[in-house]
């Protein structure tokens, strides 16, 4: 998404310190209305909704995306900070938990508090630009009254608002003198700085939130600790679906320190005063559930058979996603056709902190206050106040720092919300509702598979003259966010984006949606669509170039003749792994790939070893374009964490399940990647300029058909599905 | 009721024997740092020191750790200055941090048994350890960073 996709929006903010009078508008404009003495007395001053500047000359600056790990905190202030010319070393930060006014929100997420999609620099960044130079102006005006000079003739430096003699008045001097008369016009996007005048965007900031990380100190949701809090311990419905019978709780009851047992809608609470009679007494429990639900006939290997047939037969709910000219008349012609079917399998989230919700609801049961590690501030502000059935003002959210993300809690981790509040509406008390690691995994909302098909035409000269690209696939967007889904039009962008084969020069392209019926919970998981897609597209790739005699890096860099950015990241990929010229060390291979993510063009190069039929990652080399790099050393650290799941996934990671239920309990049979098992990482960011995209998904689309490809080098024969397990034979 | 060493303090905690330390730790003394991951010692994000050795707080019940020497990351050092602490925000470490203090303290009983490791056996002594997010790189290079520096 560009820059063209923010709207501004131009609610007014009152500030909400009470001790000046400046009208401000969301998206950093000012007016002023009021010069009010009280102004003069004011320990700090809310410059806008994002901006407030103390007397003492220490600045903080609020952010509206929530933070998993990707260094949100630190990234978006910086760019406030540099628009606002702020002395770094005052800055403190805070993420927002709500946005009743309409201030805060993600303008590529129309407007509301939502962090996915590596969407929140992309899509923060001339908001916060123009929020950072509206305060600055608003500063300079006030300074300029005061001198009795032309604000023209002034400029700041590092917190300061400095004369053209010299004089300077810190920021914090500066928000105790009287206000202007005068109503100060809002920046235009114009006026912004140029890029050759940042001093804090592009430099290694220490990320602020990392010291805490260091002691303990940081506070997730999990952290919680309140007065007179019941734990709640769920036993959950086996089945999606099903409801329980509670048949006896006597011995649950028996436990000390139980306080009730709740039958909720799938699952019996247990309340105690400690977390151990909580798990204790659930596990004493006698339930019976309905097991009257369809998708106790749910099994993986069986809906893995059915999106094959479906992408091998191309019958069925089809989407066309991606069309450029006409590859299904291409095909229909006839020519060196080539095929290819890939797969890729259920995976878990597997975030460091287990799901959890704390919830107070009010003695009326219309109020609530929620301690949460909420994707979207927004939507679980929303959720909380249609389960109390009242408005959402009466919610008072705590956006939580969230021990790890990855897609799994925006909309897709609604269902502790909703039952941590019902119960401390039934037990009149603060209730903090946990899941142990086994209900984690048991009730994951998993990446859905996907089974690929995918057909190209290669002319006399090898170059590819059209491509189908088959996804088989449920919709994740039917199932959880059905609001955004228009059956009539059918467009998951969270199955599909990265089928587009957009940066490659292929006349007649097509890239297709084979709609399945969902079997599982399923959700967004990091990298969305990229990861499959990607893996299936560039591990055929190679198989073209191969069957056009050609070699991985010529054949594509054919294939990105349009696109200089697609063609630079390839040519670094290839320079920093040696991959055209290398001489391979005895028993490795190198394997390339192409993939991006949404405006992030990227490539990487893997170098991979067998031994015993155990594959094993050596290096891996990425080079990534994201336009604009914030906050570089985060940014790095994003492509790697990227790369790093993305292996973890494609050596093993695996959900099944059967009769409608999960097969995995713990890490112990589902094992994310070890600190053991990561290859040396090398990444270089190259910035085209324009406007900043994403980081952090970006490492993970590139991985799959970068280890496939080199096993291909290695053993004549590609894996063509995910994972690749730990041996490949 | 049992009387539990954390820290250099005693606490008294009122919780059944076979309690495992990590709730005591958690829920009961408000140490949070000590983090919960699989309750099943497979990702460490419990680890805590037991008589300065490396231990899973899920896998030790109150009754088991009762007269030994407990320390938790908020009593890794004085000044939360511990040089793999310094090391960590000199590298940079930490992503959503959850896995964190189970991370460092694993680090920290590995460096005061063998102050001077090598590569593998950082990756030997670390790989209890998950991190989920992908910072082992960095990891790596700030324990290294703190052998270096000591």
């Amino acid at each position: 998404m560009n820059s063209q996709n923010i709207r501004p929006t131009r609610r007014t903010f009152l500030a909400g310190t009470g001790a000046v009078g400046f009208a401000l508008l969301a998206s950093g404009g000012v007016t002023l209305f009021d010069g009010s003495a009280e102004a003069q007395a004011a320990d700090e001053t809310n410059i806008n909704g994002w901006v407030v500047i103390h007397s003492d000359g220490s600045i903080l600056i609020r952010f509206g995306a929530a933070e998993m790990g990707q260094g949100v905190n630190t990234s978006l202030p910086m760019i406030v900070a540099e628009e606002l010319d702020a002395d770094w070393s005052r800055v403190s930060v805070e993420q927002v938990s709500a946005d009743p006014d309409g201030i805060f929100g993600n303008p590529s997420f129309g407007g509301i508090l939502f962090s996915a999609g590596s969407s929140s620099v992309e899509g923060y960044f001339t908001a916060l630009r123009l929020a950072g130079a509206n305060a600055r102006r608003v500063l300079i005006r006030t300074a300029a009254a005061h001198w009795d000079v032309a604000p023209e003739s002034l400029s700041t430096d590092a917190g300061h608002v400095v004369k053209a003699d010299g004089e300077r008045l810190g920021y914090g001097e500066v928000i105790r003198l009287p206000a202007p008369s005068a109503a100060i016009e809002q920046v235009s996007e114009a006026e912004l700085k140029p890029r050759t005048d940042w001093r804090v965007i592009g430099t290694d900031k220490d990320r602020l939130d990392i010291p805490a990380k260091t002691r303990g100190e940081s506070i997730y949701s999990i952290d919680v600790r309140l007065p007179g809090v019941l734990y709640a311990a769920q036993l959950l419905a086996p089945v999606e679906g099903e409801t329980p019978n509670l048949v006896s709780d006597e011995a649950s009851r028996r436990v000390a320190g139980v306080t009730d047992i709740v039958p909720l809608r799938n699952s019996v609470a247990v309340l105690a005063e400690t977390w151990e009679s909580a798990l204790a007494a659930r596990d004493l429990l006698q339930v019976e559930w309905t097991e009257t639900s369809g998708f106790r006939n749910a099994d993986s290997s069986l809906e893995m058979s059915e999106l094959i047939s479906a992408a091998e037969s191309g019958e069925g709910d089809v989407i066309v996603w991606e069309e450029r000219g006409d590859a299904a008349k291409a095909l229909a012609a006839g020519g060196r056709i080539h095929t290819a079917q890939y797969q890729t399998v259920h995976v878990y989230h597997a975030q460091m902190e287990p799901l959890n919700a704390v919830a107070s609801v009010d003695d009326d049961g219309l109020g609530a206050e929620v301690w949460l590690g909420s994707q979207s501030q927004s939507v679980s502000i929303g959720i909380a106040a249609a389960v109390l059935g009242t408005t959402t003002d009466r919610i008072t959210m705590h956006a939580m720092q969230m021990g790890g993300g990855f897609g799994r809690r925006t909309v897709f981790a609604r269902d502790l919300l909703r039952d941590a509040l019902l119960l401390s509406r039934h037990a009149g008390r603060p209730v903090k509702l946990m899941w142990t690691r086994e209900d984690d995994v048991k009730n994951a909302w998993l990446r859905p598979p996907t089974a690929h098909r995918l057909d190209a035409v290669l002319d006399a000269d090898g170059d590819v003259t059209a491509m189908r690209h088959r996804v088989a696939a449920p919709s994740i967007m039917e199932f959880a966010l059905p609001r955004r889904w228009n059956p009539e039009v059918g467009r998951d962008l969270l199955i599909m984006e990265g089928s587009e084969s957009a940066d490659y020069a292929i006349p007649d392209f097509r890239a297709e949606h084979l709609l399945t019926p969902r079997r599982s919970r399923i959700a967004a998981w990091r990298g969305i669509g990229w990861g499959p897609n990607c893996f299936a597209r560039e591990c055929f790739i190679d198989e073209l170039a191969l069957a056009a005699g050609s070699d991985p890096v010529a054949f594509r860099r054919r294939l990105l003749r349009e696109s200089p950015r697609g063609l630079a990241v390839l040519n670094a990929a290839v320079e920093m792994s040696n991959f055209a010229t290398a001489t391979a060390l005895e028993g490795r291979a190198l394997g390339l790939s192409f993939a991006g993510y949404k405006a992030t063009m990227g490539a990487g190069v893997a170098e991979v070893s067998l031994d015993d039929g155990r594959f094993r990652v050596h290096r891996f080399w990425a080079a990534v374009d994201p336009g604009i790099t914030i906050h570089p050393q985060n940014y790095r650290a994003q492509v790697e964490g990227g790369i790093i799941f993305g292996l973890s996934s494609l050596m093993r990671e695996r959900t099944t399940f059967s009769g409608g239920m999960i097969d995995q309990n713990n890490f112990y049979d589902y094992e994310p990647i070890r600190m053991d098992e990561i290859p040396e990482i090398e990444v270089r960011i190259l910035e085209s300029g324009g406007h900043p995209s994403g980081g952090g998904e970006i490492g993970v689309p590139m991985t799959g058909a970068a280890v496939a490809n080199a096993l291909r080098s290695l053993t004549g024969k590609a894996p063509t599905a995910m994972p690749f397990g730990e041996g490949v034979s | 009721m049992v009387q539990l060493s954390v820290n250099n303090e005693t606490f008294e905690v009122e919780c059944a024997a076979d309690t495992p330390l990590l709730w005591a730790l958690r829920e009961h003394l408000g140490l949070t740092g000590t983090r919960f991951g699989c309750g099943a010692g497979i990702c460490g994000a419990c680890t805590v020191h037991i008589d300065g050795e490396a231990a899973y707080a899920c896998q030790l019940s109150v009754e088991d750790a009762a007269g030994h020497r407990i320390t938790t990351i908020e009593g890794l050092s004085e000044n939360a200055d511990h040089p793999l602490q310094l090391a960590w925000i000199a590298e940079q470490v930490p992503q959503c941090g959850y896995c964190q203090s189970g991370q460092i303290m694993r680090a920290a009983s590995l460096l005061a048994r063998n102050p001077e490791p090598d590569r593998q056996d950082i990756l030997d002594e670390m790989s209890a350890n998950l991190c989920r997010c992908g910072t082992y790189p960095r990891i790596l290079r700030a324990i290294e960073r703190a052998v270096k520096e000591g």
